[in-house]
């Protein structure tokens, strides 16, 4: 089970949690999931390279307590904790950017991976939105961090939060279109990150082989 | 041209009371229309400000959506439910195609005899013709019902003891057949029927727990409390303690094992102080 500090992204927690976590994938019913839940949200609002990728041992304890017993603690304490964090997301923006960055960042990861008879979870959807949304907000485009998590959360589930919900991603994409033409003091990099993934959802959610050239070429001086 | 947002409302909004008393939760995605019909806007699927949350230093929540309000709390109060719920339709959804499937190939052999002896047991075998129950409300409250019946240590036991091929009918409990039409009671009977029987699995009560010392309780002392045990009658002392294996326990259309539990629990600590 070595591996599944890099698969799993662990590392960065002490020992005795990597063994409580390993162990959770293992022997779910042998730990207690709700103190798992808690200790993989905590880290996630703290640690951005876990955030990126938590999802996927959340998936993986989900699965397994599932298959071992039938039960779904771990997913209900798991979203549980999410809804709490959502509902006080504006508080912990004005505490943090960076934790609030990190919580945007594992719900859409969550979404991306907890899926349901292989569906998206129906009830993330209107919550995710609102996180980009909050986050396409002319205070929030002013911050190349909020930026850069806003397009890093498109890239990864633009195309099944636009099939959940249509209209909200038109929505959104009023207010970027709108963001990067007309807000004054706007970066750069901010403008193109807005740019790229204005083109990037009008090319059907990729790329065309020129602009892909053009965003992620090296500069050759 | 103007930025076409809309401005956030800041203040406290979020208020679980409030919320509850209108109906669902603005979190309830199945709905695209308000209480009024109206299609909701943008505007109203915020909640901003934290309110009336109480988080303790261990992010426990102290209250949540605190159900003391005299509305009717909403069956998708947190998102934990909302999915169970979501998983559920999708999974009677998927049941009902498959159960479709069945009737039409109607693919029974020798079973497809007609239990004509007027037995108090119906047959629960899909019958081709034979109307199905489609209400997917009905058919939601019944998976729920079968679902906390298998979430059990006894189930676990009794599915890798006994494959489904070597069932004996009469001896083995079998699971309801939800399709089937069943009035309310008789459905709710069959549930409990099934539950009881499953019991026979539980798992050993352990060596020196408390669970063996109430064994040897004398049962008459302990008659006057009223509790609901289909099935069973008094002389069944030596009945082990049931244990339900999720470690939240989860409300029950039938009596639920864990409650009995503690009523036990509690009038055998008068007795034995």
């Amino acid at each position: 089970m070595e591996n599944a500090k890099e698969d799993y992204k662990i590392q960065s927690f002490d020992l005795e949690t990597q063994k409580l976590l390993k162990m959770a994938l293992k022997e779910p019913n042998t730990v207690d999931l709700e103190k798992v839940s808690n200790v993989i949200v905590d880290q996630s609002l703290k640690d951005q390279v876990f955030s990126k990728e938590a999802g996927r041992i959340c998936y993986t304890i989900v699965q397994a307590e599932a298959k071992h017993n039938n039960g779904n603690v771990f997913r209900r304490n798991l979203l549980n904790r999410l809804q709490l964090e959502f509902v006080a997301r504006e508080e912990t923006r004005l505490r943090s950017l960076q934790e609030w960055v990190c919580f945007v960042t594992f719900i859409c990861n969550v979404f991306d991976y907890l899926k349901v008879n292989n569906m998206p979870m129906v009830a993330l959807v209107h919550p995710v939105f609102d996180c980009l949304l909050r986050l396409a907000q002319p205070d929030s485009l002013n911050n190349e961090e909020e930026v850069d998590c806003l397009v890093l959360q498109l890239h990864r589930i633009g195309d099944q939060l636009e099939k959940m919900n249509g209209q909200k991603m038109d929505e959104l994409f009023y207010l970027l279109r709108d963001g990067f033409l007309l807000q004054e003091g706007l970066s750069s990099m901010a403008r193109l990150l807005l740019l790229e993934i204005l083109e990037f959802r009008a090319g059907g959610w990729m790329l065309s082989d020129t602009a892909q050239k053009y965003y992620y070429s090296e500069v050759t001086d | 041209m103007s930025f076409r947002h809309k401005s956030r409302r800041t203040d406290a909004e979020y208020n679980g009371d409030e919320n509850r008393n209108r109906g669902p939760s603005r979190w309830s995605n199945c709905r695209k229309r308000g209480a009024d019909g109206s299609m909701r806007s943008n505007g109203d699927s915020d909640s901003t400000g934290t309110s009336d949350l109480k988080i303790n230093a261990n992010h426990r929540p102290v209250s949540f959506t605190t159900p003391e309000s005299e509305g009717p709390v909403p069956r998708c109060a947190d998102w934990g439910n909302e999915v169970e719920t979501d998983e559920r339709r999708s999974s009677v959804r998927r049941d009902m195609q498959r159960y479709r499937r069945r009737i039409l190939t109607a693919d029974f052999g020798p079973r497809e005899r007609k239990n004509s002896s007027g037995s108090s047991e119906s047959r629960d075998s899909p019958v081709p013709g034979e109307v199905m129950e489609e209400d997917e409300e009905v058919l939601m409250r019944r998976q729920k019902q079968i679902t906390y019946g298998k979430n059990t240590l006894a189930y676990d036991r009794y599915i890798k003891e006994v494959p489904k091929h070597l069932r004996q009918p009469g001896v083995h409990p079998k699971t309801p057949n939800k399709f089937k039409k069943y009035s309310r009671r008789s459905w709710d009977q069959q549930i409990k029927l099934w539950k009881v029987k499953i019991h026979a699995w539980d798992p050993p009560a352990l060596e020196g727990s408390e669970l063996q010392a109430i064994e040897e309780v004398d049962l008459d002392d302990v008659m006057d409390i009223e509790l609901d045990f289909p099935g069973l009658d008094s002389d069944s002392s030596a009945q082990p303690l049931k244990v339900s294996k999720a470690s939240s326990s989860q409300p029950d259309s039938c009596q639920g094992t864990p409650s009995k539990m503690m009523k036990i629990d509690t009038s055998v600590d008068l007795d034995m102080a």
